[in-house]
């Protein structure tokens, strides 16, 4: 059942990310309400899909990352939405729903091999753990979607021959607040994940890192995202603040491209 | 009896013969009146603006309408009838209806979206009603021709995006800083286009204004129209840094604003961008200024190149508009055709009705002792036979009037129905 619920999600996700685009090219409200609808229908697809998944497993379905990918997705969604809402972004879903399809499509490739949790891998501190840092990378999503508007808006700006975008993008004081309030949100999380995990490995595993590619890349990200933060805190923002934002989501997407391509401990 | 409209307009007459046909109001009511008591139209809307001169009318011979009018038109403004005739264009029923649609939503304008015509064709058909040459036809087509502009406004950006400088500086400034409230302003230099786009600045919330002039007492004039504070010339640098927003316009040839004097006014200004709107020619501000992150620099050039781009823009949302007044014709004309054959079809349903319960009547009256169930069985039969034969001709009628060719249908069913006065 949460099989056939999680591929109709992804589905959902697949003709939003669609009408989306159609409604960056095309001002009708009409596509714009489908999409909204579509999303939200997909997003509830996949509440479904994941609460039973997770009554069948017995456990959070968090325990592989492909399951952690797809409640990431599920925050991104949420999170999406409700940024849209409040911030009056409506094109929104046209820079955030690309990403959720490519990690429902990553995580829908790795679904079928669902293995055992090594017995290391048990306890509350470990749930805690994977939904601290998926509520991280829900936030910096977005803040990658709210960087990449600022930097597209911004050229527009500067080159002085308004194209679509410029008529289709807010304007550069949203995008860089959006930015800098979705990274203020995720930070702390990611930050309380990590050392969640690091403490955990310690514990369970007797070292810090074991060397796992996982753990170390998103150390990476996590200097990525603190070094902006201290910069915005600084002064930072605009520009600059943007391309630290897309540098960080890079190497957030790495670390789970490493988890799931590399060999190691978070399997 | 017909609905027509005749008129010429920027597309297709010059603007020597829009002027002499143009009229003013007393003129207009005279007009009016007089197409009134001539006969030739039951009802007349007459739209008279700089771009346009054009007579809504309904009438039993269109073609006799519209010579009428304008017969009276060139008799009053001295204009020979034979050249004005040659520039008409004239458009009945679908067409005429697609037409006054089109141009109350300024689909029609010579800038497209701009905002006077909707209020134009109000005032002309408020004239109109006031000198009682507004029947149910023109009032039904003009309500709903103010409701469709209204539609296209709210539902397409033809009216958005400035096609004036001043504006397009303003909606620049818009998609730099978000909202403008709280925004400072610093005019350098003084001028009718500099003083305007501050003007339209500080309607949008700007706030507090600075003006530098070489001239002092130029400076606090200007200050003085626009609520602003005068700054003495050689304080530029602290203004500079001070403001969001810098107007130049001055005569200088070389530029007052240069490069190092932009970077120290950047310095320590965290996250607030500068907006240069550089209205001068020869340039007052250096172009290499635009090189710095942050700052964002417009010359009258580039303002102008914003300006055609908010043009194409709203041509594709025309484009939009049109398929949306398509739509609108297309209801207006299916609600109008069933207005039109509703009554017919009532008639013809009661004429039917009537045969079949006199003929059910006459039959029981020969059939003493029939039970209930044979009674009611014929009852059933005949009101079924004819709906049977019902149902072909008033789908037919309600199709005809759809695709508006209702009226040779509704003469046919008339005539073959015998249902007299129409």
């Amino acid at each position: 059942m949460h099989a056939i619920l999680q591929n109709l999600s992804i589905l959902a996700y697949v003709a939003a990310t669609g009408l989306s685009f159609a409604y960056l090219v095309q001002r009708e409200e009409l596509i714009h309400r489908l999409a909204s609808v579509i999303t939200g229908a997909g997003w509830v697809a996949q509440t479904v899909a994941l609460v039973a998944l997770g009554h069948e497993l017995g456990r959070p379905p968090l325990g592989s990352l492909g399951e952690a990918v797809s409640v990431a997705v599920w925050g991104i969604v949420l999170l999406e939405m409700w940024v849209e809402r409040r911030a009056r972004v409506k094109v929104l879903g046209a820079f955030v729903l690309p990403v959720v399809l490519v990690f429902s499509l990553k995580a829908a490739a790795t679904r079928q091999q669902l293995p055992e949790i090594a017995p290391a891998l048990s306890g509350a501190w470990l749930w805690v753990h994977i939904g601290l840092a998926l509520v991280g990378i829900a936030a910096f999503a977005l803040n990658f979607a709210g960087a990449l508007m600022y930097l597209l808006q911004e050229r527009q700006l500067k080159a002085k021959r308004p194209g679509k975008l410029y008529y289709r993008l807010p304007d550069l004081e949203t995008l860089d607040r959006l930015s800098y309030r979705t990274l203020a949100l995720g930070f702390p999380f990611l930050t309380t994940g990590l050392v969640l995990g690091v403490l955990w490995a310690g514990a369970a595993w007797g070292s810090v890192f074991a060397f796992d590619p996982l753990a170390l890349l998103s150390f990476v990200a996590w200097v990525i995202y603190a070094g902006t933060l201290a910069g915005r805190v600084a002064g930072w923002h605009g520009r600059r603040a943007a391309y630290f934002a897309m540098f960080g989501f890079a190497a957030l997407v790495l670390t789970l491209g490493a988890g799931l391509f590399l060999p190691g401990k978070h399997g | 009896m017909a609905l027509v409209v005749a008129g010429l307009s920027h597309k297709n007459a010059p603007v020597e013969l829009r002027e002499q046909l143009a009229l003013e109001e007393d003129k207009l009511r005279e007009l009016l009146r007089e197409v009134a008591a001539g006969g030739a139209a039951r009802e007349a809307v007459v739209v008279s603006t700089c771009n346009r001169v054009e007579v809504y009318a309904v009438a039993d011979v269109p073609d006799e309408a519209r010579a009428a009018v304008f017969r009276q038109l060139c008799r009053h403004r001295g204009v020979d009838q034979a050249a004005v005739e040659a520039v008409l264009y004239t458009h009945v029923e679908g067409e005429a209806v697609r037409h006054a649609f089109r141009v109350t939503a300024s689909l029609d304008s010579m800038m497209i979206g701009e905002p006077q015509i909707l209020g134009q064709v109000k005032d002309a058909f408020a004239l109109a009603q006031a000198c009682e040459t507004v029947g149910p036809t023109l009032h039904t087509l003009f309500t709903q021709a103010f409701a469709v502009a209204k539609k296209v406004r709210t539902e397409t950006e033809i009216a958005r995006h400035a096609v004036s400088v001043s504006f397009a500086a303003v909606e620049l400034a818009k998609k730099i800083f978000g909202g403008l409230a709280g925004k400072a302003i610093l005019l350098v230099g003084a001028g009718k286009m500099s003083e305007l786009a501050a003007k339209h600045l500080v309607e949008q919330g700007a706030f507090p204004i600075y003006v530098a002039n070489r001239t002092w007492a130029r400076a606090q004039e200007l200050a003085r129209a626009l609520a602003g504070t005068p700054v003495p010339f050689e304080e530029l640098d602290a203004a500079l840094a001070g403001t969001d927003i810098v107007i130049t316009s001055t005569a200088a040839t070389e530029p007052v604003v240069t490069l190092p004097r932009v970077q120290q006014a950047m310095q320590g200004r965290r996250s607030r961008p500068l907006f240069f709107i550089d209205i001068a020619v020869p340039r007052n501000v250096e172009a290499s200024v635009d090189t710095l992150d942050d700052v964002y620099c417009y010359d009258i050039d580039d303002l102008h190149q914003v300006v055609d781009a908010n043009i194409r823009e709203r041509l594709r949302e025309a484009q939009r508009a049109e398929a949306l007044v398509d739509r609108e014709v297309a209801k207006y004309l299916a609600r109008l055709g069933d207005v039109e054959v509703i009554p017919t079809i009532v008639s013809l349903r009661e004429r039917l009705e009537e045969i079949r319960a006199g003929e059910v009547k006459k039959t029981l009256a020969r059939l003493q002792g029939a039970s209930p169930e044979t009674r009611e069985a014929l009852e059933a039969l005949s009101a079924a036979i004819v709906n049977k034969i019902l149902h072909a001709p008033i789908t037919k009628l309600r199709e005809s009037s759809r695709a508006g060719a209702s009226r040779s249908w509704l003469d046919l069913v008339h005539e073959l129905f015998a249902l007299g006065r129409k």
